[in-house]
């Protein structure tokens, strides 16, 4: 990889881009793309996205920190993703680095690269675009003309197994604390200190993760023994968070690709956080406290998006909409105001206790495509210890609703492998199925369809179930044939998650860093795009952690005791350590936790310790 | 109102898929403020049609979409806001109304040129390449082999062939084509080189070949028509 200028780059990649699949994949060309002069702003940095063009592109905070960054006069933020693997293998013959979209500027000419970690098998992607850019992996092979690598998303709750490629994690929310650490990295530019008393600066700044800071022993049997602190940095690092959510930055003029990507719509995130409490939900615990966006603000937004982008869908995103308080008026002001224009909305995750067959009518008017409801749990027993919060009756109403008012379409889905599940939990899931089909019948409909779709329970670092262990891959795999074998029908269709990416997503997930080399070492024996089934290669995977000496079930399958210190440990989400042994608790006795937004505070320790408060606009 | 609309895909929009191009036009006219009209039933959709569908990344110098408006609008109008929502690469050229009962583009258009840019293999004569075409052109059937999913199928390309021509530049040849259109099918114009490359024993670098499509006609009786002016 000789220094290729931008120029170079992209009259070569012109001669190569009709034969590769999907071309405008890299083009940077697209409605609402920034482009910037390089040589008038301070600091460059590329926003990479570890998988494809069009999963990253239907990605929210990849469109708000893009555009966050670029709000600044003195930043310049370009976007990258990891290339499919036809292009990457024709980058790799012809010599040319990884580059930016917009700028053609290949990665290594970036002062800052910044990772988003939204999933655990998007790692092999991190180490070999850097690799497909020429920039060395390891952080001590890097020198000072290569650029700061970053990384956040919730996966850096839990950065360990990446621990010796990133030179530092932001954990949290991103939309203060980015700026403010790109503004040091300006000033380190104009007065350059040495890279360590860089990072000791940087490492101030809250949700700001140094790891080579911090020192992890280990007792004989595998388990920590202490994760110590150096002087001058915080000994634990608490998250990020913006206090004033209707009041932050979100980009009404995002990126329109030319291609049809996954979520390819507007999309209007009206709340953050969600105090629902399922024990299983990482997402739930990590973005707590739970603050609305108003009337007002999504009004003036949605009006912003349509002009800028064109788009006839607009999404109303987050962990939970229908429990948005203001729902009912949103969706009746923009079909009001913009259904002349052939704008519609749609409710993308939509619980079934919330349900309201009436608004998913009036987002659904034309196309009644299917709705799904998420029961996760096939018995009222089990739905308890996940605390769900959610009865049969509940899904009963919601479905018998939804035939009456024409859907035929209905999916479920369920999690296998969840703790303390039994064989009557698993026939639960076949009888809930049975009784929405035979439902549908008694009503009449006809084609009906019921899609049961199961996957494999993962236990994620800062929930209840972060001690638990993972089911074995074995007994999950028989769990999935049975529900095959009883779902026969011809209203029923099942489709499951396969057991091997779950297992070493549990592996990476609960992961230190004892696992950064086999990374590495997958990544040398051809792994990448784990999370796409005809990519992933178990065999390898299973080759490098008997050639390197690590057993994956210490890491997945271990029920871990609460005295063990946790890997992540160090790192704080605001829900407290207490409160989730206590939830781990109820979990066991299958006691139900109530909603904190309705009810009293049940001391997840996020207001007081972080100092916001829960913020409800209706 | 139904519009047609000539314009020009080159540029980066040249790598803009043939499906895609609906959901990009469909944008910039909704980000216009124009009101289109949509079809009826389970799942309406705006009504634009575009003709013969040009490969990913041929520039196309002159293509032609329909597309139908809710109300009558000033053409000028409608094509200044619309060409400013337009992605680089696009620019609108000509727009007319149509009248009521105009065939849609895919039953009027019959006819495609392309202009193709290839650099010689090795050093060829300029009489020596005019006898390869006129050799190439002589015969009444060239038999091509497409290879698809199913496997190598045997093609009769010459009666799709109105006309080559080609002419040395510097160490390029440049071919002018004109090919024939229809329901039935075409040639494409990188066939057309392979077989004059294989047939003819031209050393023509079709690696490095570029093509573009000059323009697609309605063209019946020895006449070639722009679809717009026969609307």
């Amino acid at each position: 990889m000789s220094n290729f200028t931008a120029a170079e780059i992209r009259r070569q990649v012109e001669r190569f881009l009709p034969k590769v699949l999907k071309p405008s994949r890299y083009l940077g060309s697209e409605w609402n793309a920034i482009r910037k002069d390089w040589d008038k702003t301070e600091v460059q940095m590329a926003f990479a996205f570890p998988d494809v063009y069009e999963v990253g592109m239907s990605h929210l905070g990849t469109r708000i920190l893009y555009h966050l960054v670029n709000s600044f006069p003195e930043f310049l933020c370009e976007r990258v993703f990891a290339p499919w693997v036809d292009m990457e293998e024709t980058l790799r013959a012809k010599g040319i680095p990884l580059y930016a979209l917009e700028s053609f500027q290949p990665l290594k000419a970036f002062d800052v690269v910044g990772f988003t970690l939204q999933y655990e098998m998007s790692y092999t992607n991190i180490l070999n675009m850097l690799d497909l850019a020429g920039i060395p992996m390891r952080t001590e092979e890097r020198g000072p003309e290569d650029p700061w690598i970053i990384a956040g998303g919730p996966c850096a709750f839990n950065p360990e197994p990446l621990v010796g490629f990133v030179d530092f994690f932001l954990i949290g929310e991103s939309e203060e604390q980015l700026p403010e650490v790109l503004r040091l990295i300006a000033e380190q530019k104009k007065q350059p200190v040495s890279r360590k008393d860089f990072l000791v600066r940087v490492a101030q700044v809250q949700g700001v993760y140094v790891p080579e800071f911090y020192h992890v022993s280990y007792k004989a049997d595998g388990r920590i023994e202490k994760i110590e602190s150096e002087a001058g940095v915080p000994a634990v690092v608490e998250k990020a968070i913006v206090q004033d959510l209707d009041q932050a930055f979100f980009p009404t003029n995002p990126v329109v690709p030319y291609m049809e990507i996954v979520h390819d719509r507007m999309m209007l995130e009206v709340m953050r956080g969600c105090s629902r409490g399922c024990r299983f939900c990482q997402a739930g615990m990590l973005y707590r406290p739970v603050r609305e966006r108003s009337l007002e603000t999504l009004m003036k937004q949605t009006e912003e998006l349509v002009r800028s982008t064109g788009y006839d869908q607009v999404a109303l995103t987050s962990l939970s909409s229908g429990d948005y308080t203001c729902i009912r008026p949103v969706i009746e002001n923009i079909l009001e105001k913009h259904g002349a224009e052939g704008v519609g909305v749609s409710l993308p995750s939509l619980r079934v206790d919330s349900f309201d067959v009436g608004l998913a009518d009036t987002v659904q008017k034309a196309r009644k495509s299917g709705l799904t409801f998420a029961p996760e749990a096939g018995s009222q027993r089990l739905r308890d210890v996940i605390n769900k919060g959610v009865t049969e009756e509940n899904l009963l109403t919601a479905v018998e609703e939804a035939f009456k008012k024409g859907w035929s379409t209905i999916k479920l889905y369920f999690m296998v492998g969840l703790p303390t599940e039994t064989q009557e939990d698993i026939d639960g899931i076949v009888d809930l199925a049975k009784k929405v089909a035979n439902l549908g019948t008694k009503l009449g409909r006809r084609n009906i369809t019921v899609t049961i779709s199961t996957s494999f329970f993962v236990p994620k670092p800062h929930t209840p179930f972060q001690w638990e262990p993972q089911e074995s891959k074995a007994s999950v795999d028989l769990k999935q044939r049975y529900l095959r074998d009883k779902l026969r029908d011809r209203r029923l269709k099942y489709s499951y998650h396969d057991v091997k990416t779950s297992y070493l997503e549990a592996v990476f997930a609960k992961g230190d860093r004892r696992l950064a080399p086999l990374l590495e070492w997958a990544v040398k024996h051809g792994c990448r795009f784990d999370g796409w089934s005809e990519h992933f290669h178990e065999e390898v995977w299973m080759e490098g952690f008997k050639e390197l000496g690590i057993d994956p079930h210490f890491y997945a399958n271990r029920a871990v005791d609460y005295d063990d210190i946790l890997p992540w440990d160090h790192l704080e989400s605001g829900v407290t350590k207490q409160f989730m042994m206590e939830e781990h608790h109820r979990a066991l006795q299958e006691t139900k936790t109530i909603d904190c937004r309705y009810d009293q505070c049940t001391g997840c320790g996020i207001c007081p310790g972080r100092g916001v408060q829960i913020e409800l606009k209706g | 109102m139904r519009l047609r609309i000539a314009y020009t895909k080159i540029e980066d929009a040249r790598y803009i898929a043939h499906l895609d191009l609906t959901r990009v036009f469909e944008r910039a006219i909704r980000r216009a403020g124009i009101h289109m009209s949509y079809s009826e039933g389970f799942n309406p959709r705006p009504k634009i049609s575009f003709g013969f569908a040009l490969a990913v990344g041929t520039e196309g110098e002159r293509e032609y979409v329909d597309v139908d408006l809710e109300q009558d609008m000033d053409l000028g109008e409608v094509l200044g806001r619309v060409q400013e929502q337009l992605p680089p690469g696009i620019r609108l050229l000509q727009v007319s109304a149509l009248n009521q009962g105009a065939k849609p583009l895919m039953a009027v258009l019959n006819a495609a040129s392309y202009r193709m840019r290839v650099p010689m293999a090795l050093p060829i004569q300029a009489e020596r390449l005019q006898e390869a075409v006129g050799a190439w052109l002589a015969r009444e059937h060239v038999t091509f082999s497409r290879y698809s999913k199913k496997g190598p199928t045997d093609k009769d390309i010459r009666p799709w062939i109105k006309q080559l021509e080609a002419e040395i530049r510097g160490d390029e040849i440049v071919f002018e084509l004109e090919v024939e259109m229809g329901n039935a099918g075409s040639v494409r114009p990188e066939e057309v080189l392979a077989s004059l490359r294989e047939l003819e024993n031209l050393p023509l670098d079709l690696e490095a070949l570029q093509i573009k499509r000059t323009g697609v006609h309605v063209s019946y009786q020895g006449e070639k028509k722009s679809p717009i002016d026969e609307a």
